[in-house]
C-alpha cells in the first residue's frame, strides 16, 4: 500500500505562531483601519436613517398613545409633599419651583399668543401654528399672581396639575382633572379652573418645531386641611375624566392619566 | 524459548519500586513528579528470602490507603521463592499435607486471618465526589464566579437600598441553575458509560476445587486460602497463585498476565528462577486450557502477582486531560479579558463621578457579563455528542474529556495480539512439491490460490485433518467455518478450520480412518503421531506425524513430490532448509508433516501401544510444511496508513518474539516496507545495537531485556530517534516506562491493552484503551476508553472524532464568544455615555441561553474542512483551543461588527419613537427616574416612566433580534476556519435547523402576547427586524475576504494574526 508518512505540512495547525515585534504594530494599524471603517459605516448608516426621519413629527406616536399626568412642583425622590407653615424655608423648593414653572404663562409672555375660542379642538392646517393664550388668573389663588407663596404659608398649598404634550392627540368628550382626597375626609379640595376642566382648544399639539411657545392647559389642586382633623396629611389622586380616549387606569403605568401625591403639613 | 524473557515479577516490581522513589498518591499531582531514574540496579533475580510473608498477612486485609509506605511494601513483598522450594520445604511452610490439603478448621482461621480471596477493586470515588467534580470541575467555576459575584452585587444593592432592581438575583440565579443542571447532565452521561462498565462484569460466582482434611469440595473462589490443596482442570480459572505439586499435560494461558497468547504447559519442576517465567506456578485469573494439575495455594486475593499489579495500578498518579488543560487556559483568557474591563471601567465610572458604590456594582456588572453562560452547556453538548457518535464506532468513552484526547494524540503504543492482529491462529502458508504456496488469511477466507490437484496437497491435507486432536463445537453448522468454535490449541484449531475449508470436512474423514492410537504432543519430543485405519479396504494402518519441522525430517527417508515418492536427498534437504527459514522468518510457526504406510504385520486389530512403542517409527515419509501465524486483522494496514498520515506515531508493544511481533509490525505498516530495522543492519555489520548511527535506520525492534538494561536517557533516544519501533518480549511493567518514555518528550501517549498486566499503562497512559472483548475487568477499570470490537481501526476512527471535535469545539466557542461583545458593549455605553440602557440582563440570558445554544451546538456537527488525518496532532504547547486569535476574532472584530448592528437597530427604534440619538446622551439619569413623569422627547412630547420603559424594552429587544440576525452571518462564517463557505457547502443539516430554531425563538420570545409581562420583550415592527442585515452582511463579506487572504497567502501576515 501507499502510504504517505509525513502528515501534510500545510494543513499543520500551529504554524500560525504569534510573530515579531513588527507585527503588533501592524495589529495596531490593522484595528485602526478596522474600527475606523467600522465608524464610518456606522455613522453612514445613522445618517442614512436620520434622512428618513420627519424633522417635525415622530414617524411612530403608538407608543404613546395616552398621556400621563404630571404635577408641580417637580417630584424628585417621591410624590411626597412636606413642610412647615411656620417655616418659609421648608416650603422655598416647592415655591421656586412653581414660581419658575410659571413664568412661561406670565401675561407678557403670552402677549403674542392666539386668543381662541373655547370650547373646540382647534385644527390647523400650516403653514403656521399659533399657540393659545393659556389665562394664568383661571388658576385663582394658585395663580402665583395673588399670592405669591401659593398658599403654602396660609396652610393651603397649591399643586399644579398638567397633562403630558402629545403630538397630534384630540380628546374627546370634556377632558377634565378630578382630584379626590383618599381615606379620611382631613381636607377640603379646590381645583381651578373650576370644575378642572381642560379646554379642548388646546388640542392638537404639533409639535416642538411647528408649535413654536405652545402652552400647555393647566389645572391647580388647593388643599384646604380641615381644621377639626387632628392630622394635617393628605393624600389626593388627580385622575383625567370625562374624554373617553384619555385613559386613566393602567395596572403597570400610575401616571397614564392619574397622579397620586401626599401632603403633609406640619404646624 | 523463553530464556530472553529474564524480567521476574519480583525485579520488575522491584524496579518499580526504584521508579516511583517520591510516588505522591494525591490525586490531580502532575504527572511530572514521577521520573524514572536509572532502571533496574541488578539484572538478575534477587535470591532474597521472606522467611514468612509477614507483611501480607494481616497488613494486607487493612484497606489499602493510599501511601508511600503501603505501595513500597507491596511492592517487596513480591520476593517469592516458593518455586524454588522443593515439595517438603513447601509442605513444611504452609503446614500442609500434599495429599490432604489443609484440615477445614485451619482452613477457616487462615481465611478469617487473610480475608476473602478476591481483588481489592480500585477505590472508586463515591457517588457525591463524582456528582461534586462534575459540578464544580473545570469550567463550572467561573459560571459559579459569575453567580457569587451576582448575589454579592445584589446584597450590595439591598443593603444600601440602591437601585431596587433584582436584576442581579435573577442572573445569579439563573447562572447557579445552568451549572447545577449542566453538572447533573454530565454525571448523567458518566454514569450511564460505567453502567455499560458493570455490565462487562461477569456476575457468575467462580467455583474452585479444593482438597481439604483429604476431600474434595466445590468451594467459591472468594474462599480460597493460602496454603489450601486445590485441582485445576482444562477450562478451569486459576483460582490463585498456585505452586503445582503434580499436573497431567497442563497447560495454561497467562495472556491476561503476560499478553504471551500461546499456552504455556505446567508441570511440578522449577525451570526459571523467575517466577513468572518457572513452568511450576499458574498464576491467579489466568485460564488452564487443558489437562489438570494439583497444587498449593501460596499466595490470594491482593498479594497475587495479579493483585498487586492491579493495586499498583490504581496508585499511579494520573495527569490532566488534554481538554481540561484547555479549558483551564480558556477560563484564564475569559478571566482576564473580564477583569481588564471591568477594573478599567470601574476607574472610568468614578471619573465620569459615579459613586464608588455605583461603580461597584458596575465592576461586578462588566465582569460577570464577560461569562459565557451558554458555553458550558455548548461543550458538554458536544463533547456527548461526540461520545456517542464514539460509541456507535466501537469506541466506548468512559470520561467525556477523554473524546478529544484520542484526537491530541501522537503516538499510539499499542498491543499486538488481538488489537493489531485476529487473535486466531489461521494457516498462512504451505509448502509441498518444493514450492510455497500462499494460503488466504483475510477474515472471510474466500479466496484459495494454491495447487489443489497436486496429490501431495491430498495427502497433507489428510495428515493435517487427521493427526489432530482439534474438533469444531457442535451445533455451529450455520456459521462460516472461520467462524466457528473450536475445542483445542490455536495451531491445530487453525489446522482443523484450514482443512475443513480448503478440502473437505474433516468429520467426515475421521469416521472414514478411525484413529487407533495416538502420542499427544509434548514439548520434549515436539511431535504429534496418530495411528489411522486406512480409508480403502486394505485393513491396514497409516501412521501421521506432525510437528517439529527438523523433527520431522529426522524421521523421514524420503519424501513426496506431486505424489510420487522419492528417496531424501541432499537438494530435497536444503529445499526444505529454505523453506523453513524463510517460512520462519516470517514469524509464523511451522510444523512439520509426514506418514508411514504400516506394513500388514500391523492390520485391524493390532493392539498399538504408545507407552511402549510397538510400531516401526523410522522411514516415515516427509510430505511438506504447514506455517501459521496470527494475522493482521485486515483493517490494521490501513489504519496505521491513516496514523501515519496524521502524524501519529504507532508503536508496537508485544510480549511476543521479535521476529513475529516484526512480521506483524512489517504486515500492518508500522515498519514500512523496504525498511531495515537496525536489528538487520546489526546482524550485517556484527554490532550492537546501540552503536548504529540512528540516522541510517528509521525502525528498530528493542527486545524486552535490552529494554531492562537501558537508562531512561537511551529509551529518550530510541524514542526520539526512530520513526518505526517495536517493543518485543517485554514484560509487562515495560510498557509502563515505554509510556512515560514518550510522555517525557511531551507526547499525548494512547495506550492499548487487555491484560491486568497493562493496566498500569493504561492509567499512565493519557488516554488508555482497553479491549472490549478480551479486556480483563481491571484493565477496563483503568482505561478512558473501550474498544468494543478490539480492533485497532477503530482507534484511528476515535483519532478523527476526536481531532474535529477539537476544531468544532474551536468553532462553537469561536461562535458563542463573539455574542459577548454585543452582550457587553450596551452595558459600556450605558455607563459611559448615559444613554438608556440597549440590552438587558433578561435579554443576554436569552440569547445565551436562549437562541445561541442550538446554532452553537449544530456546530459539532460540522463536517472537517480538510482531512485532518492528513495534518500533524496538535501541538499542546502552541495550538490551543481558545487563543488570543480567537479572542481577537470573537471580540475585536465580528463582534464588534455585530454591536454596531445592535446600537443601529437600537438607535433607530429609538429616534423612529421620538428620541433622537444626539438627546439621549446623559438622559439616563433623568431616564431612570421613576419620578420624572413627563420627560420631553425631541419632538417635545412628554413620556411617563412606564411609557419610555416599554419603549426602553422594546429597543432591548430590537437588540436582541439584531443579535439573532447577526448571529447567522457568524454561524456561517464559524462552520469553517479557511475555507470558503461556498466550498464548505451548508450540508449541516442540524445547522440550517439551528438558524431556524434562532430565528423562530426570537420571534416566538418578541410577539408572543404575555411575553411583555413574562420577559419584558415587546413586539417589533418588521423593519426593524432588518436594521441589522446589512451588518450580518459585511459580517459574512469581510470574514469571506478575510478567508480569502488566508488561502491565498499561506503563512501570511493575516493568517498569523486572525486565524484560531
Amino acid at each position: 500500500m501507499k502510504c504517505p508518512l509525513t502528515p501534510n505540512s500545510w494543513l499543520n495547525p500551529s504554524r500560525g505562531k504569534r510573530g515579531q515585534p513588527l507585527s503588533s504594530s501592524l495589529i495596531l494599524l490593522f484595528y485602526l483601519v478596522f474600527y475606523g471603517f467600522l465608524a464610518a459605516l456606522f455613522s453612514f448608516t445613522m445618517w442614512a436613517m436620520l434622512q428618513t426621519l420627519n424633522d417635525e413629527v415622530p414617524k411612530y406616536r403608538d407608543q404613546i398613545p395616552s398621556p400621563g399626568l404630571m404635577v408641580f412642583p417637580k417630584p424628585v425622590t417621591a410624590l411626597d409633599y412636606s413642610f412647615r407653615v411656620s417655616d418659609p424655608e421648608s416650603y422655598r423648593g416647592y415655591v421656586d419651583d412653581l414660581t419658575k414653572f410659571l413664568k412661561s404663562y406670565d401675561l407678557e409672555e403670552q402677549k403674542n399668543l392666539t386668543a381662541c375660542p373655547d370650547g373646540a379642538l382647534r385644527e390647523q392646517k400650516g403653514p403656521t401654528y399659533t399657540a393659545c393664550q393659556f389665562p394664568v388668573v383661571s388658576l385663582k389663588g394658585c395663580s402665583g399672581v395673588e399670592d405669591p407663596e401659593f398658599g403654602y404659608s396660609t396652610g393651603n398649598p397649591c399643586i399644579l396639575v398638567k397633562m403630558n404634550r402629545i403630538i397630534g392627540l384630540k380628546p374627546q368628550g370634556k377632558p377634565r382633572i378630578n382630584c379626590i382626597s383618599k381615606g379620611e375626609k382631613t381636607a377640603t379640595l379646590s381645583t381651578y379652573p373650576s370644575n378642572g376642566t381642560i379646554d379642548l382648544k388646546y388640542f392638537p399639539y404639533y409639535g416642538k418645531k411647528l408649535h413654536v411657545r405652545y402652552l400647555q392647559p393647566l389645572v391647580a389642586v388647593q388643599v384646604a386641611f380641615n381644621t377639626t382633623s387632628t392630622g394635617k396629611e393628605v393624600t389626593v389622586e388627580c385622575k383625567i375624566d370625562g374624554s373617553p380616549n384619555l385613559r386613566n387606569q393602567d395596572d403597570r403605568d400610575k401616571f397614564l392619566g392619574r397622579v397620586v401625591f401626599k401632603i403633609t403639613m406640619h404646624a | 524459548m523463553y530464556s530472553c524473557l529474564d524480567l521476574s515479577g519480583h525485579v520488575v516490581l522491584f524496579e518499580l519500586g526504584q521508579l516511583y522513589p517520591g510516588i505522591t498518591m494525591e490525586f490531580g499531582k502532575t504527572r511530572g513528579r514521577v521520573t524514572p531514574q536509572e532502571l533496574n540496579p541488578s539484572s538478575g533475580p534477587k535470591p532474597k528470602r521472606v522467611p514468612k510473608m509477614v507483611g501480607r498477612r494481616k497488613k494486607e486485609k487493612v484497606k489499602r490507603k493510599k501511601n508511600k509506605a503501603n505501595i513500597e511494601e507491596l511492592k517487596k513483598e513480591v520476593v517469592m521463592d516458593d518455586h524454588k522450594l522443593t515439595l517438603e520445604e513447601l509442605s513444611r511452610r504452609y503446614s500442609v499435607d500434599l495429599t490432604k490439603g489443609l484440615r477445614p478448621e485451619k482452613a477457616q482461621e487462615i481465611l478469617d486471618r487473610d480475608g476473602p480471596n478476591t481483588l481489592t477493586p480500585p477505590p472508586t470515588t463515591p457517588e457525591w465526589v463524582k456528582f461534586c467534580k462534575q459540578l464544580f470541575g473545570g469550567f463550572s467555576i467561573l459560571l459559579w464566579t459569575g453567580a457569587i459575584l451576582c448575589f454579592v452585587a445584589y446584597g450590595i444593592q439591598t443593603y444600601f437600598n440602591e437601585e431596587p432592581t433584582k436584576d442581579n438575583l435573577y442572573l445569579g440565579i439563573v447562572l447557579a441553575v445552568v451549572v447545577f443542571i449542566t453538572g447533573c447532565f454530565s454525571y448523567y452521561q458518566e454514569a450511564k458509560s460505567s453502567k455499560i462498565m458493570e455490565s462487562f462484569k461477569s456476575m457468575v460466582p467462580q467455583q474452585a476445587l479444593v482438597i481439604r482434611g483429604g476431600e474434595k469440595m466445590q468451594i467459591n473462589v472468594q474462599n480460597v486460602v493460602v496454603g489450601d490443596l486445590v485441582e485445576v482442570k482444562g477450562g478451569d480459572r486459576i483460582p490463585a497463585d498456585i505452586r503445582l505439586i503434580s499436573a497431567q499435560g497442563c497447560k495454561v494461558d497467562n495472556s491476561s498476565l503476560t499478553g504471551e497468547s500461546e499456552p504455556q504447559s505446567r508441570f511440578p519442576h522449577f525451570t526459571h528462577e523467575n517466577l513468572l517465567e518457572t513452568r511450576n506456578i499458574c498464576f491467579f485469573s489466568t485460564n488452564c486450557v487443558e489437562g489438570t494439575a494439583r497444587g498449593i495455594v501460596i499466595a490470594t486475593g491482593d498479594s497475587t502477582v495479579m493483585g498487586r499489579i492491579a493495586s499498583l495500578t490504581s496508585g499511579l498518579a494520573v495527569g490532566q486531560t488534554p481538554i481540561a488543560t484547555e479549558i483551564k487556559h480558556f477560563i484564564h483568557i475569559i478571566t482576564m479579558v473580564a477583569v481588564f474591563l471591568g477594573v478599567s471601567f470601574f476607574g472610568l465610572s468614578l471619573m465620569l463621578g459615579y459613586s464608588w458604590l455605583k461603580a461597584v456594582i458596575f465592576l461586578i456588572g462588566i465582569i460577570v457579563a464577560n461569562v459565557p453562560e451558554g458555553l458550558l452547556v455548548t461543550v458538554t453538548v458536544c463533547l456527548t455528542l461526540t461520545a456517542k457518535r464514539m460509541a456507535k464506532k466501537n469506541c466506548l468513552v468512559k470520561n467525556l474529556e477523554a473524546v478529544e484526547t484520542l484526537g491530541s494524540t501522537s503516538i499510539i503504543c499499542s498491543d499486538k495480539t488481538g488489537t493489531l492482529t485476529q487473535n486466531r491462529m489461521t494457516v498462512a502458508h504451505l509448502w509441498f512439491d518444493k514450492t510455497t504456496y500462499e494460503a488466504d488469511t483475510s477474515e472471510e477466507q474466500t479466496v484459495n490460490t494454491f495447487a489443489k490437484d497436486s496429490d501431495t496437497w491430498f495427502i497433507l491435507a489428510r495428515i493435517a485433518g487427521l493427526c489432530n486432536r482439534a474438533d469444531f463445537k457442535p451445533d455451529q453448522e450455520t456459521l462460516p467455518i472461520a467462524k466457528r468454535a473450536t475445542t483445542g490449541d490455536a495451531s491445530e484449531s487453525a489446522l482443523l478450520k484450514f482443512i475443513e475449508q480448503s478440502y473437505s470436512s474433516v468429520k467426515e474423514m475421521r469416521e472414514k480412518s478411525p484413529k487407533v492410537a495416538e502420542i499427544p504432543f509434548n514439548s520434549t519430543n515436539k511431535y504429534q503421531i496418530s495411528i489411522h485405519l486406512r480409508e480403502d479396504s486394505s485393513q491396514t494402518h497409516v501412521l501421521l506425524m506432525k510437528g517439529a519441522p527438523e523433527r520431522i525430517l529426522a524421521f523421514c527417508s524420503s519424501y513426496l513430490l506431486n505424489g510420487q515418492e522419492y528417496s531424501m536427498d541432499e537438494e530435497m534437504k536444503e529445499a526444505f532448509q529454505n523453506a523453513y527459514l524463510e517460512l520462519g522468518g516470517l514469524g509464523e510457526r511451522v510444523l512439520g508433516f509426514c506418514f508411514l504406510n504400516l506394513p500388514n504385520t500391523f492390520s485391524k486389530g493390532f493392539k498399538f501401544n504408545t507407552d511402549e512403542v510397538n510400531f516401526p517409527m523410522e522411514n516415515f515419509c516427509f510430505v511438506g510444511l504447514i506455517s501459521m501465524i496470527d494475522p493482521p486483522r485486515p483493517a490494521v494496514p490501513e489504519a496505521v496508513c491513516k496514523c501515519r498520515s496524521a502524524g501519529i506515531k504507532v508503536i508496537m508493544v508485544t510480549g511476543d518474539h521479535p521476529i513475529t511481533a516484526k512480521a506483524i509490525a512489517k504486515g500492518v505498516g508500522i515498519i514500512s516496507e523496504g525498511t531495515e530495522t537496525a536489528e538487520d543492519t546489526t546482524a550485517q555489520l556484527k554490532v550492537h545495537v546501540r552503536q548504529i548511527d540512528s540516522r541510517d535506520v528509521k525502525a528498530i525492534v528493542v527486545h524486552g531485556s535490552d529494554l531492562k538494561d537501558m537508562s531512561s536517557a537511551q529509551l529518550d533516544e530510541i524514542l526520539r530517534n526512530y520513526t518505526e519501533i517495536v517493543f518485543a518480549r517485554t514484560s509487562p511493567q515495560q510498557k509502563l516506562i515505554i509510556v512515560e518514555g514518550c510522555q517525557r518528550q511531551g507526547n499525548v501517549v494512547a495506550a492499548t491493552g487487555d491484560g491486568v498486566n497493562d493496566s498500569p499503562a493504561l492509567k499512565k497512559a493519557d488516554i488508555g484503551i482497553a479491549m472490549g472483548i478480551t479486556g480483563s475487568d481491571v484493565s477496563k477499570q483503568a482505561a478512558d476508553m473501550i474498544l468494543l470490537d478490539d480492533n485497532f481501526a477503530s482507534i484511528v476512527t476515535g483519532v478523527e472524532e476526536g481531532r474535529l471535535i477539537f476544531d468544532n469545539l474551536k468553532k462553537s466557542i469561536a461562535y458563542t464568544l463573539t455574542s459577548n461583545i454585543p452582550e457587553i458593549t450596551p452595558f459600556l455605553l450605558f455607563i459611559i455615555l448615559g444613554i438608556p440602557l440597549p440590552l438587558g440582563t433578561i435579554t443576554i440570558l436569552c440569547i445565551d441561553l436562549g437562541t445561541d445554544m442550538v446554532p452553537a451546538i449544530s456546530l459539532a456537527y460540522e463536517s472537517a474542512e480538510s482531512d485532518i488525518m492528513k495534518r500533524a496532532p496538535r501541538d499542546p504547547k502552541n495550538d490551543k483551543l481558545v487563543n488570543y486569535r480567537l479572542i481577537g476574532m470573537a471580540y475585536g472584530q465580528i463582534g464588534m461588527i455585530q454591536a454596531l448592528a445592535g446600537f443601529f437597530t437600537y438607535f433607530v427604534i429609538l429616534a423612529e419613537n421620538g428620541f433622537k440619538p444626539a438627546d439621549l446622551l446623559g438622559i439616563r439619569h433623568d431616564w431612570e427616574n421613576s419620578y420624572v413623569n413627563d420627560l420631553e422627547d425631541s419632538y417635545g412630547q412628554q413620556w411617563t416612566f412606564e411609557q419610555r420603559k416599554i419603549l426602553e424594552f422594546t429597543c432591548q429587544t430590537g437588540f436582541f433580534v439584531s443579535i439573532v440576525i447577526v448571529q447567522w452571518a457568524d454561524l456561517i462564517i464559524c462552520k469553517t476556519r479557511r475555507n470558503s463557505v461556498f466550498q464548505q457547502g451548508m450540508k449541516n443539516k442540524i445547522l440550517i435547523f439551528g438558524i431556524l430554531e434562532e430565528t423562530f425563538l426570537a420571534a416566538f420570545l418578541c410577539y408572543t402576547p404575555g411575553m411583555d409581562m413574562a420577559l419584558r420583550m415587546y413586539p417589533l415592527k418588521i423593519f426593524w427586524w432588518l436594521c441589522a442585515i446589512p451588518y450580518s452582511i459585511l459580517i459574512f463579506i469581510y470574514d469571506e475576504v478575510r478567508k480569502f487572504a488566508i488561502r491565498n497567502h499561506p503563512g501570511g501576515w493575516l493568517e498569523r494574526e486572525t486565524y484560531y
